[in-house]
């Protein structure tokens, strides 16, 4: 991995907190690196071992659960 | 329900080696409720099984389908002209579905994807323990609701023996003694007198193998229908 390797990282935020946590960042114009993408789930308890299979599968180097 | 467990993941990925185009067939009945061969399982294996096949570079095409049951014939059938399409079939049922989809999808080969391990109950969530050996000849009756031939590890029919200590079994501490279950319980019943008697020994030859049954009722019906039309 050289030095200008960025992981793709994939965020699965609770709607109610993470999410609404990020959304006020952004309204508040805070910037977050740009190589996490956000998933909004109504809940994490919704999280399921196959949603972060999923996102490995597709291409993700590293998932987090935000709730 | 039968209960099964999934192979682990290097053997099932040993087994499908060299097929290009992989069909995973999960069974919507008893390996469902017990988590191991059902629609979700069905996903995470073919998940598991893409993110291996990308690592070692292999172009491998896996497709997922998950049907009622895979020991009825009439399950099977709408998926049979599709499975045709794959070079092997990984199925995910109990060994009789395995067995049932081998015949009905002849000649593509079938591949387990679980280890069928007993007839039980659901003791607690994920938690699964064997309640019967489909003996042929059950004694449920007499003893209470509970299964000597199952539940004694020495399926012994006039119990309990010299290794029941406390209500536990000498070959496991943990696990509890059925011949001291079945007095228990035979005494809250008043019904003693069935442990009390001496058992006959049981007539295994009830236990065909391989067992087979016909409702003949059935079949004659069937046919009278098939003769008045």
């Amino acid at each position: 991995m050289g030095e200008d390797y960025e992981p793709k990282v994939v965020g699965f935020c609770c709607h109610y907190c993470a999410y609404s946590a990020a959304d006020l960042a952004g309204s508040m114009r805070l910037e977050y690196s740009p190589n996490v993408r956000i998933v909004k789930l109504m809940c994490t308890g919704k999280v399921d071992t196959l949603h972060l299979l999923k996102a490995f599968e597709d291409g993700a180097d590293a998932a987090f659960v935000a709730g | 329900m039968i209960v099964g467990e999934r192979k682990p993941f290097e053997e099932i990925k040993e087994s499908v080696q060299g097929y290009n185009k992989l069909l995973i067939v999960g069974c919507g009945t008893c390996v469902s409720v017990c988590m191991a061969g059902g629609e979700k399982e069905v996903e995470l294996l073919a998940t598991q099984l893409r993110m291996a096949n990308k690592l070692e570079g292999k172009e491998v095409e896996i497709g997922e389908v998950t049907i009622q049951r895979q020991c009825d014939r009439e399950y099977i059938e709408p998926i049979v002209e599709m499975a045709r399409n794959y070079d092997a079939v990984l199925s995910m049922a109990c060994g009789a579905g395995v067995q049932l989809m081998a015949d009905m999808l002849d000649p593509i080969p079938l591949i387990p994807g679980l280890n069928t391990r007993f007839i039980g109950i659901a003791e607690e969530e994920g938690v699964w323990a064997e309640r019967c050996r489909a003996c042929g000849q059950c004694v449920l009756g007499q003893y209470a609701g509970i299964c000597p031939i199952t539940r004694c590890p020495k399926s012994i029919l006039n119990g309990p023996c010299g290794g029941s200590q406390g209500g536990r079994c000498e070959t496991d501490p943990n696990r509890d003694c059925a011949w001291a279950l079945i007095y228990d319980r035979l005494s809250k019943q008043g019904q003693l007198d069935n442990i009390i008697r001496v058992a006959p020994p049981k007539d295994f030859r009830n236990q065909d193998s391989p067992a087979r049954q016909v409702n003949e009722d059935y079949l004659k019906a069937e046919m009278e229908e098939a003769a008045v039309e």
